[in-house]
């Protein structure tokens, strides 16, 4: 799969993340790095244990990543959940998790098919 | 100031991604260190504030946040050299708002653009080298200036003083017991109005009390017996002579210099009962700097060997004043020599004409202190710089266990050398919580030793304390010695010692 066929099957807006990081070797670099990224496994941690304080900052990273990377459908939910633990609403971030784990799971399964 | 002569900017985030992204921009240009919280980044910038060029700063981090860093930095004035762009996508107005209060130079929203971040690095790090650069011109000649003038007044005074058949010391002691004289009665009274650069001014001045000498005739002035009555008449005459050749200079006379050398040359002999010469005036119609010079000229007139009598011991001459057997003089200045005595007797006996530079230094630096914006200029941190080698070196030669301690924020650093000893690191964020760190001293001894450096007296300047350490290999019994630190208000705000191993 290439670089923008990978975008595409993220949902992600690979015309968006070339203009602001100019080469292709670069993006594909970062993506592949994505996979290691903990904020997404801390999110879920910090949601199961409730510590809403904790998983504010993890959701928080994680939207400042998935936007750097333009990864636009991880992106979107990612923001609303840290909204709403911004304000507190554990029940509101809850019942917008799944839309994360199920983008986040399309992201790192089209970036594992990378060439 | 590092290797590759790279400036070197510090990223602070909590995601690793993001600083690898911001590190692949800006790598090829610069010298990167990183830091993966507020707390770490603190560390940083305490230890090498002075190589960092620019900070791009997170806000959301855990431990610290990128607000607290900016407080920090505000608080140790850091940020008056150091440049912050802060990144983050926090992109309400009140945030930004709050970041720019907080001294931030810059702010880029995320998702960053990789060619606006490299502009706006390029671009602040260029304008602050630029102003460092202006800064430290204005201060470098500021220094030449205050260099010059005061050479040419102590050749000038010099000149009087050969001639008199006096070692040159006497210019200079008067000089200096002058400012230490100002400088106590600053503290004592605001009576006289006597700012910094009111001190520095009169003891330069002062250098010139007897220049009216030069108009005295040799026979007259190197007599070695007691003077006639006629001769002594016209000795009197110098310190009129001295003001008229000033009032004479009529492209300079308006000078703040010229009008307090005026004051002193033509009143340094006048005495506060109204019985000295030329004018007879009494009191505080003599201007304080003519009574300061007076009590700091009659002193080292006791102290120092002339053609007709011996020196004095400084004690004698102290105990010769307060008796009022040397003229008779204000007793707010006489407060101040019997509280600066010691301090006078000191750097008498260091005796050195180094002594005087010394003292220029450091009027320079106060001088400069009070404009702002050279407050911390490059000089200064040269200094620090230079301090910061020599306290190293010494750390290294000497192989003893140093740390150092500061409250807020709270942080421990101790010598590379004893890393190994005590198996901690070189630098420990929040040593109150850190296992290791904490299990060195006994609790009970901690607070007590905590609690001796925060009560002891103002004249104590350390606290020596006898415990048992943990190292390594097991227990040592050691004794701990520190000095307190206090910050510009006066409280408790850290300390730094060291460790003497006493075995096990």
């Amino acid at each position: 799969m290439t670089l923008k066929e990978c975008y595409t099957a993220i949902e992600g807006d690979y015309n968006d993340v070339m203009s602001r990081l100019m080469t292709e070797k670069l993006v594909s670099k970062f993506v592949v790095k994505f996979l290691n990224d903990e904020s997404y496994n801390q999110l879920v941690d910090f949601m199961k244990s409730e510590n809403i304080e904790e998983a504010f900052r993890a959701a928080h990273t994680l939207k400042g990543v998935s936007q750097n990377l333009s990864f636009t459908k991880l992106y979107e939910p990612t923001h609303d959940v840290t909204e709403a633990l911004r304000a507190n609403d554990l029940a509101k971030a809850k019942e917008i998790m799944p839309k994360v784990d199920e983008a986040y799971l399309q992201t790192i399964t089209a970036i594992k098919s990378l060439d | 100031m590092n290797g590759q002569n790279k400036p070197r900017i510090l990223i602070v985030d909590d995601s690793l991604l993001n600083i690898e992204i911001l590190e692949s921009i800006l790598e090829d240009d610069y010298d990167i260190v990183t830091a993966g919280n507020g707390a770490e980044a603190i560390a940083v910038l305490q230890k090498e504030s002075v190589n960092i060029s620019l900070v791009l700063l997170d806000i959301n981090m855990p431990i610290m946040d990128g607000y607290e860093v900016l407080e920090i930095m505000n608080e140790k004035h850091w940020i008056d050299d150091v440049p912050v762009i802060m990144i983050s996508a926090e992109n309400s107005v009140s945030s930004m708002h709050r970041a720019y209060e907080l001294g931030i130079t810059d702010f880029i929203s995320r998702p960053f653009d990789m060619l606006i971040v490299s502009h706006r690095v390029k671009n602040t790090i260029m304008l602050y080298t630029k102003q460092k650069k202006l800064i430290s011109m204005v201060a470098d000649q500021i220094y030449e200036k205050e260099k010059n003038s005061n050479l040419m007044i102590n050749v000038l005074s010099h000149i009087v003083e050969f001639r008199n058949g006096e070692s040159g010391m006497h210019v200079l002691h008067v000089q200096l017991f002058t400012q230490i004289l100002l400088k106590q009665l600053v503290k004592i009274t605001d009576k006289y109005n006597i700012t910094e650069s009111d001190i520095s001014l009169i003891s330069r001045a002062s250098a010139l009390h007897d220049i009216g000498k030069i108009s005295i005739p040799d026979e007259i002035l190197n007599k070695p017996g007691r003077f006639t009555d006629e001769e002594f008449a016209i000795m009197k005459r110098h310190s009129m002579e001295g003001a008229k050749m000033l009032d004479n200079l009529v492209a300079y006379k308006d000078e703040p210099l010229v009008k307090v050398a005026y004051q002193i040359c033509r009143w340094h002999h006048e005495r506060y009962d109204g019985r000295g010469y030329p004018d007879g005036l009494k009191g505080d119609e003599i201007p304080i700097s003519a009574q300061i010079v007076a009590l700091a000229d009659v002193y080292d007139a006791l102290t120092s060997e002339r053609v007709y009598k011996k020196a004095f011991s400084h004690e004698k001459a102290i105990d010769m004043i307060l008796n009022n057997e040397c003229g008779v003089f204000n007793p707010l200045l006489m407060e101040c020599l019997k509280q600066s005595a010691e301090l006078i007797r000191k750097e008498l006996d260091k005796q050195t004409v180094s002594m005087g530079e010394h003292n220029e230094m450091e009027n320079i630096s106060i001088e400069m202190l009070q404009y702002d914006e050279l407050s911390s200029s490059e000089e200064t941190l040269r200094l620090l710089e230079y301090e910061r080698m020599k306290n190293n070196f010494y750390i290294s030669v000497s192989g003893g266990i140093f740390f150092e301690y500061t409250s807020s924020p709270s942080i421990v650093t101790v010598n590379p050398e004893c890393c190994d000893l005590f198996g901690i690191s070189e630098i420990t964020n929040d040593p109150f919580h850190n296992e290791q760190v904490m299990s060195l001293i006994h609790p009970e001894d901690l607070q007590k030793l905590s609690e001796k450096l925060h009560n002891l007296p103002k004249d104590e300047q350390a606290v020596e304390y006898n415990c048992k350490v943990k190292f390594r290999d097991g227990e040592h019994n050691a004794v701990i010695i520190c000095h307190p630190v206090y910050n510009s208000k006066s409280e408790y705000s850290g300390a730094f010692g060291k460790i003497v191993d006493k075995g096990i």
